[in-house]
């Protein structure tokens, strides 16, 4: 067999290594745990299948065609697989590649081009432009649009995920980022000081989580540092294929936090805190290893952070109910945090944590995903909202605000009892007044 | 190369969601987890249920099509890869588990469930289905009964044949079988079943099944024992058996194989030791005391270098759980990973360690051995990469040798995985020309045109070169 060019089929920019997808052996281990295939019993909508299409590309076996393009973004990237891998093979990473190859072979047609760009590129870099948009529309519902224009012509898409997005998007507050005070001061005995990454979704849509998170930090003694020259973190262009930007903002924020001399970077959104544990990869070759090695080691969901630490209990209040913790995959998957968001939920007195089946599959919300792919959204989360109900629990925890809008907007449309939260709102009810 | 007009008929038949024909899904049903070979099938059909098979089996027959029967694809001898092309025919659609019927203890499924699923549909009625190959959350039963699937507890349970009671499905030429039943004993002719399981899908294709179930043990207690040479584990194996202690679990892991699995699963696996044995007794609390101090004992006489006992039934679940991706997390040392079934008389295990390092050096082969050790049933993998065709080379040699020696203490090419199109040299060098003539004449006689699964277990008949697609080439 001839040695295959580095890149075979595929576009030499910001193509996936051949190893990557080379170290692929065929288990099929991760057919268990994809929620495509569980929702197509197709092959190339599994892990296994899509790496298998990346290495007919690289091989040059097969041409990058549009059935490949539509399994990158049919994938979605809950890095499901990659927990299930004993091979550490990482089809999500894989796959967000194909995404930029995609954007490469076919690139998006105006409007729907022009809309794109100007979301992934004007608008997510800039706060100011993102907060100060009149359209009750943000990042991801804009991405869903552009997609389904794109893909379906404007008249057939629109009803469909106009409804769901005026369904999911709850009412907007003013964004965090211009009230949170820059510098909050520990409380108690000072442990140290955290710079927070204050994530535009939880600005825009969650402010009152992020406060809570803000609140909680100094409680238990740490001083928080919250710039607001803060960037998107790049997440949702690394997942839509433009890379070029995804870097620009990330070098932006890698200056921003290292020269706020922090203990630790802490967020509260899970998909900040994979993107950020990704700048490493995202930026190698393009800022110095040292600094990008510095930055990683800093960086912590707020669960992860609080459990690391050691979680002052002293002063909790009771919080007497019951709650199910739903796993985001950017937490779960994306950075192997299952332990620490149940560990703060079990040192709040009072609580009870009863256990969802399933606690670790997708809620169905995967960026843009649950827009484009309504259908298949939509049967993903009734499977979740099924094992939700199943507990019996008085709420449904979780610590992402993408699952948080999708779960919220699930339990409106089923009827069901339970609130959803985010952890650290949760924990924020046993805080002394 | 079949017509548009074929396939929307074929459609029509079968639905139009369950007939593949494109050049991407084409492709990766050309596979499954044996290394180094893959085809290309020329149309992938999934029937929900036995109207759409037939209709399946009928367009074969009218367009000249071989048929390749296919699982979940996680097979690691060959078994479901359309080696001539034709048709892929999976049974994943028709999951439905029918029938548990708890008065005869047996189940009665389809040919698609996963073996997990039945497990689990089982257990919650009380009852338990023993065979737990390393695919079970993936693998699918009738993809079990035709490789003949083992698992880790097949040393006290056995392994899927023994859980097989009835079969139906159908010949290529589309003539419904059934043989067995619900009864305990049935010696009405010839036992086709018992033919039928580990046949690789080169008889017929089995749709319905109906297994044994039995109850679940009372008690379980689960030990490690570390070992700074592996040739002391084979012996504490050896010593087990022969003290008339029947663990239901008994599986070893080598130094390599350790450090594999505990890169993926960081359970706090002893990195530096040579070799550990997991080892599992279960059934009455009374037994299980007992069979645990005679294990205990044994480990204790033969020096294990340190031994321990699993805290609860969730470290040993996880214990086993991590035990079970050994193949895969070799795959995190090298791409390719190609593993062997050498199973030997359990005496000989000592000496087939001694063997396996041997040649590990005579080769220059990167070996992980892990396996059934309890039932003589070694996985020594190869981690290489099929572009090093050298090395390929070297790694293909080392287990012709080992196979010498495996055959000459009275061993088997395959324990539990199958002959497909991995192993077919090595079959007819363990049972010579005359045992493959024989099982050439079953196969014929079930398969006269030799439409069914093509190009396995026999290696006669060579397939032209023109379709033959080896190491992920294509046409």
């Amino acid at each position: 067999m001839s040695e295959p060019s580095p890149a075979g089929n595929f576009r030499p920019a910001d193509s996936p290594s051949y190893e990557s997808i080379l170290q692929c052996m065929r288990c099929g281990f991760c057919l268990a745990v994809c929620p495509t295939y569980a929702l197509t019993n197709r092959e190339r909508s599994s892990p296994r299948g899509r790496a298998a299409l990346a290495r007919a590309v690289a091989e040059g076996r097969l041409e990058f065609t549009p059935a490949v393009g539509e399994e990158a973004y049919f994938c979605l990237d809950c890095k499901a697989c990659t927990t299930a891998c004993p091979a550490g093979v990482r089809v999500g990473t894989i796959m967000e590649f194909c995404r930029s190859q995609e954007q490469g072979f076919r690139p998006p047609s105006l409007p729907a081009g022009a809309l794109r760009d100007f979301i992934l590129k004007r608008m997510l870099p800039s706060p100011a432009l993102m907060e100060g948009s009149l359209l009750p529309l943000r990042l991801y519902q804009r991405l869903g649009v552009q997609w389904a224009v794109r893909r379906f012509g404007i008249n057939r898409f629109l009803p469909g995920a106009l409804a769901k997005m005026e369904g999911i998007l709850p009412a907007l507050e003013k964004p965090l980022r211009l009230e949170l005070p820059e510098v909050i001061p520990a409380q108690g005995k000072k442990r140290g000081r955290v710079a927070f990454f204050l994530g535009c979704a939880m600005s825009l849509v969650f402010p009152e989580v992020s406060r809570q998170t803000a609140r909680i930090l100094s409680q238990q003694g740490f001083e928080v540092v919250t710039p607001r020259e803060v960037k998107c973190c790049g997440a949702p262009h690394l997942a839509e294929g433009d890379r070029d930007t995804a870097r620009r903002l990330a070098l932006t924020n890698l200056d921003l936090f290292l020269g706020l001399e922090a203990d630790a970077i802490v967020t509260d959104c899970a998909g900040c805190g994979c993107a950020l544990k990704e700048y490493e990869e995202l930026l190698e070759g393009h800022a110095d290893h040292g600094r990008l090695g510095r930055f990683r080691a800093k960086v912590r969901d707020v669960s992860e952070f609080l459990a690391g630490a050691g979680i002052r209990t002293e002063e909790l209040r009771p919080v007497p109910m019951s709650v199910t913790y739903h796993e985001p995959c950017h937490l779960v998957h994306g950075q192997g945090l299952s332990g620490p968001p149940r560990h703060l939920i079990g040192k709040i007195p009072g609580v009870e944590l009863r256990e969802m089946k399933e606690s670790n599959w997708c809620c169905g919300m995967a960026g843009s995903f649950a827009l484009k792919e309504r259908e298949a959204s939509r049967k993903l989360l009734e499977r979740k909202l099924a094992h939700v109900r199943a507990t019996g629990a008085d709420a449904l925890v979780t610590a992402n605000p993408g699952c948080h809008l999708q779960l919220a907007w699930g339990v409106r449309e089923l009827g069901m009892k339970q609130p959803v939260l985010h952890v650290v709102e949760l924990f924020g009810r046993a805080l002394p007044a | 190369m079949l017509t548009k007009a074929a396939i929307d008929r074929l459609r029509q038949k079968v639905g139009t969601g369950n007939v593949y024909h494109e050049r991407e899904d084409l492709l990766v049903y050309g596979y499954d987890g044996t290394p180094e070979t893959a085809g290309i099938p020329d149309v992938a059909v999934f029937p929900q249920d036995g109207e759409g098979l037939k209709a399946a089996l009928a367009f074969c027959r009218d367009e000249g099509l071989s048929l390749t029967p296919r699982g979940a694809g996680t097979g690691i001898s060959g078994g479901s890869i359309p080696v001539r092309g034709g048709m892929v025919l999976g049974l994943t659609r028709m999951n439905r588990i029918i029938e548990i019927d708890e008065e005869n203890l047996t189940a009665t499924v389809e040919a698609g469930v996963i073996t997990v699923d039945l497990f689990n549909a089982v257990a919650s009625r009380g009852l338990f289905y023993p065979p737990d190959p390393g695919s079970q959350n993936v693998s699918t039963l009738g993809g079990n009964i035709a490789e003949n699937a083992g698992g880790l507890r097949g040393l006290k349970y056995g392994v899927t044949r023994n859980y097989v009671m009835a079969l139906s499905g159908l010949l290529i030429d589309g003539t419904e079988f059934f043989t067995g039943g619900k009864c305990v004993k049935d010696v009405a002719g010839y036992s086709l079943r018992d033919l039928l399981v580990g046949s690789e899908g080169t008889l017929g294709i089995i749709t319905e099944a109906t297994v044994r179930l039995i109850t679940p043990p009372q008690d379980k207690r689960t030990f490690l024992a570390y070992f700074r040479d592996i040739r002391t584990a084979g012996e504490a194996v050896s010593r087990i058996i022969a003290g008339r202690i029947i663990p239901a679990t008994l599986e070893i892991m080598d130094k390599m194989t350790i450090n594999c699995v505990e890169d993926y699963a960081a359970i706090g696996l002893p990195r530096q030791m040579e070799a550990l044995l997991l080892i599992e007794v279960d059934g009455h609390p009374a037994v299980v005391a007992e069979e645990a101090d005679g294990v205990r004992r044994i480990l204790q006489e033969v020096k294990a270098d340190e031994v321990r006992l699993a805290a609860n039934a969730a470290e040993a679940a996880r214990l086993a759980a991590a035990r079970r991706t050994a193949l895969s997390a070799v795959a995190r040392v090298s791409p390719t990973t190609i593993i062997e079934d050498a199973t030997v008389p359990r005496s000989c295990l000592a000496e087939t360690f001694a063997e396996i390092e041997r040649l590990k050096e005579k080769y220059k082969v990167r070996v992980a051995t892990y396996g059934h050790a309890g039932d003589g049933n070694l996985h020594p993998t190869a981690a290489t990469d099929e572009r090093n065709r050298e090395e390929i080379a070297n790694v293909h040699a080392f287990f012709s040798e080992l196979y010498d020696k495996v055959l000459s203490l009275g061993g088997t090419v395959s324990g539990e995985h199958g002959i497909g199109t991995a192993k077919k040299a090595y079959l007819l060098r363990q049972l010579g020309a005359g045992g493959v003539a024989v099982m050439r004449r079953i196969k014929d006689a079930f398969d006269p045109a030799g439409c069914l699964n093509p190009g396995k277990i026999f290696l006669d008949a060579p397939a032209p070169p023109s379709t033959v697609h080896p190491g992920g080439k294509d046409v």
